[in-house]
Formats: C-alpha cells, structure tokens, sequence
C-alpha cells in the first residue's frame, strides 16, 4: 500500500515537471504580455532619443510626454534621466544628448516637486 | 482487475501533477522577461515604436537610422509594414502628424530602394511632363507590389533624395479627366502631385468629402506606381470634393463615372487629379 502512495506522488512529481517544463519552456506568455518597459536599457534608452529628436524639431511638449507614456514607466524624468545617463556612458553624440538633455529639462519643469515643505 | 486500478492511480497522479505544473508556470508565476528587444513587443506596441521611428525620421531625416531602428522590429515588410500603419493611423484617427510621418517614411523607403535598384542612372533626364496616365499599371486599391517588381518609377523622381512639399505654397489643379480604361481601375480617384520642379512629392496629405463623411491619404503609399501617386476609392453615385490639405484649390463633383465596355457591360470610370506646386 505504501509503495501504491510512493508511485502516485512520483506520477504527479512527473506530471508537475511536465507541466512546468511546458509552461517555462514550450509555451512562455505570449508577446502580447510583453512591455516596453520590460525593453533593454539601450532601446529605452534610443525610445527617448527618439522622442527627443521629435520634440527638438516641434517643441511639442504634449506630444513628447504623451510619448513618453509608451515606455510604461511611472515617472518620465527618471526614465529620461536614465537615458541620459546610459548616453553619456555609452558614447552618444553631442547632438543626440543635447536633444535628450533639452527633453529632460523641459519634463522637469512640469514635474511638481515632490518633498518640499510648503510654508 | 487489480492491475487496471495501478495504471488508473498512475495515471490520474500524473494528469494532476500536470495540472499542478501547469497552474504554477502559466498562472502563478509565468515567465518575465526582461531586456527585451522590440521585436518581441506585442502587435500594438510595435505599431506605437513605429509611429516613434517615424515622427523621429520626420524631425531628423536621417533615413539610415531610421532604416536602423525600423530593422530592430523585424517585420517581413518594413514599407508595407509603414503604409499599411500610415493608412491605418487615419482611419483610428490617430494623430495626423504622426499618420503623415508614417507615410513620409514609407515613401522615401522605397524611394531610396529604387534608387538602389537603379545603379545606372547617373543623370536623370529633365523632367518635361508627368508620366503618360496610360503607362501607369492597374492602380487597384487591393494590389500590391514590392519594390523590386516595378523597376519602372519615372526616373525624374531619382533626382530628388526625399522631395519635401512646402506647406506653404498651395497646389494648382492643371488635369482633371475622367477616363474610361478598366486597365486604369475602376471607380478610383487618381491623384497624381508634382512640385515646381516636376518631382513627386510623396507625403502630401489629401483630404476628400463627401456629403457625410471625410477620408484623408497621402501620396507615395504606392511608390510602384509613382511617388506623388494617390488613390481613392469612390461610392457609386456619391458626389465628392477633394483637395490638397496643405492649401490649394478644391476640386468638386467627383463623381464616379458610368462607362459602357466593348462587350456592353458597365463599369465605374476613374477620375484623373493632377496638381503641381505652385
């Protein structure tokens, strides 16, 4: 009787194996569960380029935070701050971080600031 | 009768095993991913990278990195996948700015891809007239053509690495025709827009009217049938007006023509637009 138990959780040891195997391997969640903010830092990174390159030309501030929402990320200012930085890093031209720095400064100033006592 | 019960115990502990592994991979904790690259975005998230690329092509018009960026979504079709948007951000009413980016973009794509598929051409011949209406292939709104299957683009549009209409300066009617060819399509509204120069001018926005309704396109969603080519497809006995969005002179009564083939069937005829920058 005892060996009938020990073969049955050994069925279902093999059965959640499979299961798991499947669910991590075969079959992961499928694209449309994919988000942008779960995109590499470099492509988040050239997203706000993007977008910084798009309001260099219009200065459509709107616009570019409308954008910005794309990346999913709860406040733009890190997320253009994070950029600048990983194009500092990573050799980025002048003229592309001076659009993102321009970007960041222009999101900054319509960020209330959070922390500073009212008198 | 007592081996029978030993596979049936097997076998159910293995079928709720399954269901165990598969409730915790699937639901409790599926896979994250991280560091994605943009390919693996889902359908409506590569459509807004892509709207992304080409509002910043629009700003910068540095078309290798947007060629570069628009490689990193892998789509089949990077122009299809762009003209197909361009019309579809229209219809959604998406932002229109962003709808004409769309198609800029796919036109000078394919404008870039001709002019590789055309090595030889060193000096463009002046231009003198618009391509003959007669040459231009079936235009039906369904068909589809790459690139490489329509060499034949009027060379005049080789000369000018991605014309830019000038919002500025309206556009004068010089050709309004309704013609009878079935080869030409049926019941369409041709358009065809040439600047100063007599250079295509892809990306210029059109707008049509009708008593209850508005439909707005670019030209160059075509490139294999000319870059400053547009077409819209009409209602039977509906009368439309159409212009050019960035200023000129309204065309009216456009309505489509009864034709009567050889064979006497009828047929809807095409009307034939053309205008040239002032």
């Amino acid at each position: 009787m005892l060996g009938r138990w020990i073969r049955f959780f050994i069925a279902i040891a093999f059965g959640a194996a499979a299961g798991v195997g499947y669910g991590w391997l075969l079959a992961p969640s499928p694209p449309a569960e994919n988000r942008p903010s779960a995109l590499r830092i470099d492509y988040q990174s050239d997203v706000v380029l993007m977008i910084a390159e798009a309001y260099a030309a219009d200065q459509n501030l709107a616009a570019a935070i409308a954008r910005l929402a794309f990346l999913k990320q709860t406040q733009p200012v890190e997320v253009i701050q994070q950029a600048v930085n990983f194009g500092e890093r990573y050799g980025y031209s002048d003229a592309d971080l001076q659009k993102m720095r321009a970007l960041l400064t222009a999101v900054e100033t319509l960020t209330p600031l959070v922390g500073t006592s009212v008198p | 009768m007592k081996e029978r019960r030993g596979s049936l115990y097997l076998l159910t502990g293995l079928v709720l095993g399954l269901a165990i592994g598969l409730a915790y991979s699937l639901l409790i904790q599926p896979v994250q991913y991280t560091d994605l690259s943009p390919a693996l975005l889902s359908t409506a998230d590569k459509d807004q990278y892509r709207a992304l690329i080409a509002v910043a092509y629009l700003a910068n018009r540095d078309l290798v990195r947007a060629r570069a960026r628009l490689a990193l979504l892998k789509d089949d079709d990077p122009y299809n996948a762009l003209a197909a948007q361009a019309q579809r951000w229209l219809a959604e009413g998406k932002p229109v700015e962003e709808a004409r980016a769309l198609g800029l973009l796919a036109a000078d794509l394919a404008q870039a891809q001709a002019t590789l598929l055309a090595p030889t051409v060193a000096t463009p011949p002046a231009f003198t007239q618009p391509p003959a209406v007669t040459a231009v292939p079936s235009p039906s709104p369904a068909t589809t053509f790459s690139a490489e299957e329509t060499p034949s683009l009027p060379s005049a549009t080789l000369a000018s690495p991605q014309p830019t209409p000038t919002r500025q300066t309206p556009f004068l009617l010089r050709k309004r025709e309704s013609v009878c060819d079935p080869a030409l399509g049926k019941g369409l509204i041709l358009v065809y827009v040439w600047d100063a120069q007599g250079n295509e001018l892809p990306g210029v926005e059109i707008v049509v009217n009708w008593e209850d309704g508005e439909n707005r396109f670019f030209t160059g969603l075509k490139p294999e049938l000319g870059l400053g080519y547009a077409d819209f497809a009409m209602q039977e006995g509906i009368n439309y007006s159409l212009r050019i969005a960035s200023g000129g002179e309204p065309v009216f009564n456009l309505i489509a023509p009864t034709c009567t083939a050889a064979n006497g069937e009828t047929f809807l005829g095409v009307w034939i637009l053309e205008f040239l920058q002032k």
